[in-house]
């Protein structure tokens, strides 16, 4: 992979900053809406969970809560949004003119990436008002997000190939996410599910990565190593499948576009 | 001489139809049946290219002349690597740099300057390569009224020339042109013309696609006659 891209790297990065012109070009508040889906749905859910329905779901501050369960959701969730359609919105690159054709969805990410960034400052912010105890397990946050990372490069590289093939698979992604969203422990945690459920739910791979994203960081728990190895060998093999399958299905992206 | 571009034996498959004529269904059958079919049509396929022999020079210009649909576009994409052959085999030695649209990577909403960047980058510039020859371009383009205008107001015939200008710039060594020379005006083009020589003289390979046998003859040092995917006649 790295071969393929090393000369390339000057097309990614142009492709980063165009996506990123582009976008907020014509937009009055620019960046800060990469900050207000993230916020928004906190208020929602904090409201719905105080006075709609009251239910305890943790002792920390429902606001926190939320937020860290949404920022790695967000990034996971807009990224597959920016990657799936983008081979399919640059046909008109894909059948004139050759380039390592994976720069695209991996910009679509890298554009998910930065708005991460910018939504992580809230979160930091938020540590900060909750006066939260930050312990050393805060330095589990970058094992873990390299977990997410490369989960969501295996999901967009083959997501990505296969809408050249059926654009099904766009219209399927839009729904499935947000199933997705509901079996992921964003408003609440498995800390209090049954063992069984606990399993079920563990399928997910961003179970693991979002449930210990907030554990290190607001509980200052730490990552039991054996399943951080085992999610890491277990990502790292989609990977090269995923790889394999946009290698195989490139050939004849031109074509069939 | 050293060959810059070699194919032997190519032959293209494309299909008639759309491919969402087929189901999904289809495809997971076809999945498991064995691929032997590569030498037979099946149903809503036909021949692009039919065994399509050529090779190209270092310093060589080569024309491809003929009829709409018969192949030579399709030669010029697969030696780009944008499509790859049914059956045979290509060789390129070295960096190509294919002006078989114009302006493809422009996005509309990008000034002509940024997307000088953009197109720069996709024909395998680096981001300090494009900017020295930023002005080079601009001035080649004779646009510099218009350059921070977004190109969605542009003209084609500004658009071609941005294009052209961008594309001539880059380090390439094998140039695939075609049927640019198409659009732009009588003083633009006689320029598009010089500058083409100039660089045939630079020892830059060439493959040119046209309908204008005039044009050809002045840059071509041989030139392919092709019909329904085969080089029927060369001279």
């Amino acid at each position: 992979m790295y071969k393929r891209l090393k000369n390339y790297q000057h097309l990614f990065l142009i492709f980063i900053w165009r996506e990123f012109s582009i976008r907020y070009k014509q937009s009055s508040i620019g960046v800060l809406w990469a900050m207000l889906q993230p916020l928004s749905m906190m208020l929602l859910f904090t409201f719905v969970f105080t006075y709609v329905m009251p239910i305890k779901i943790t002792d920390y501050p429902y606001m926190l809560f939320f937020y860290s369960g949404l920022l790695p959701w967000s990034f996971f969730s807009s990224a597959l949004n920016y990657s799936i359609p983008s081979l399919t919105n640059h046909y008109n690159l894909i059948t004139k003119i050759y380039f390592p054709r994976e720069i695209l969805p991996f910009s679509g990410i890298a554009v998910a990436f930065i708005d991460f960034l910018i939504a992580s400052l809230i979160y930091v912010l938020f540590i900060i008002i909750f006066k939260i105890k930050i312990t050393l397990q805060i330095f589990w946050f970058l094992p873990l997000l390299f977990l997410l990372f490369v989960f969501i490069i295996s999901l967009s590289l083959v997501l990505s190939a296969l809408n050249v093939y059926y654009r099904d698979v766009k219209l399927a992604t839009g729904f499935l996410i947000q199933l997705w969203f509901f079996a992921t422990p964003v408003f609440y945690s498995i800390d209090k599910l049954s063992v069984k459920l606990k399993l079920i739910l563990f399928l997910n791979p961003l179970t693991f990565i979002v449930e210990n994203m907030r554990r290190c960081v607001i509980e200052g728990r730490g990552v039991i190593f054996w399943q951080y190895l085992i999610m890491l060998f277990f990502v790292l093999t989609l990977l090269y499948l995923s790889y394999k399958i946009f290698i195989h299905t490139e050939k004849r992206f031109a074509d069939v576009i | 001489m050293e060959v810059k571009v070699n194919l032997i034996d190519v032959w293209k498959k494309y299909y008639l139809y759309n491919i969402f004529h087929r189901s999904l269904r289809e495809d997971l059958v076809n999945l498991f049946k064995f691929k032997g079919n590569r030498n037979n049509l099946s149903k809503g396929e036909f021949w692009a290219l039919k065994g399509i022999n050529l090779s190209v020079k270092k310093g060589e210009c080569v024309g491809l002349y003929g009829p709409n649909g018969a192949g030579k576009t399709t030669i010029l994409k697969l030696i780009s690597k944008v499509t790859y052959p049914t059956k045979g085999k290509i060789l390129v030695n070295g960096k190509v740099a294919p002006l078989i649209e114009i302006g493809a990577g422009f996005h509309l909403d990008l000034t002509g300057r940024e997307n000088i960047f953009m197109n720069g980058a996709i024909l395998g510039m680096g981001i300090s390569e494009i900017r020295k020859k930023v002005a080079s371009i601009i001035e080649f383009s004779e646009l510099e009224k218009f350059i921070d205008m977004p190109v969605k107001r542009y003209s084609s015939g500004m658009y071609l020339r941005l294009g052209f200008s961008i594309a001539i710039h880059s380090e390439a060594d094998i140039f695939l042109i075609d049927e640019i020379l198409a659009v732009g005006d009588e003083a633009f083009q006689k320029k598009c013309i010089e500058k083409i020589l100039s660089l045939k003289k630079q020892g830059k390979t060439m493959v040119v696609v046209s309908h204008n046998m005039a044009l050809m003859e002045k840059l071509a040092d041989r030139i392919l006659y092709i019909k329904e995917g085969k080089i029927v006649e060369s001279a």
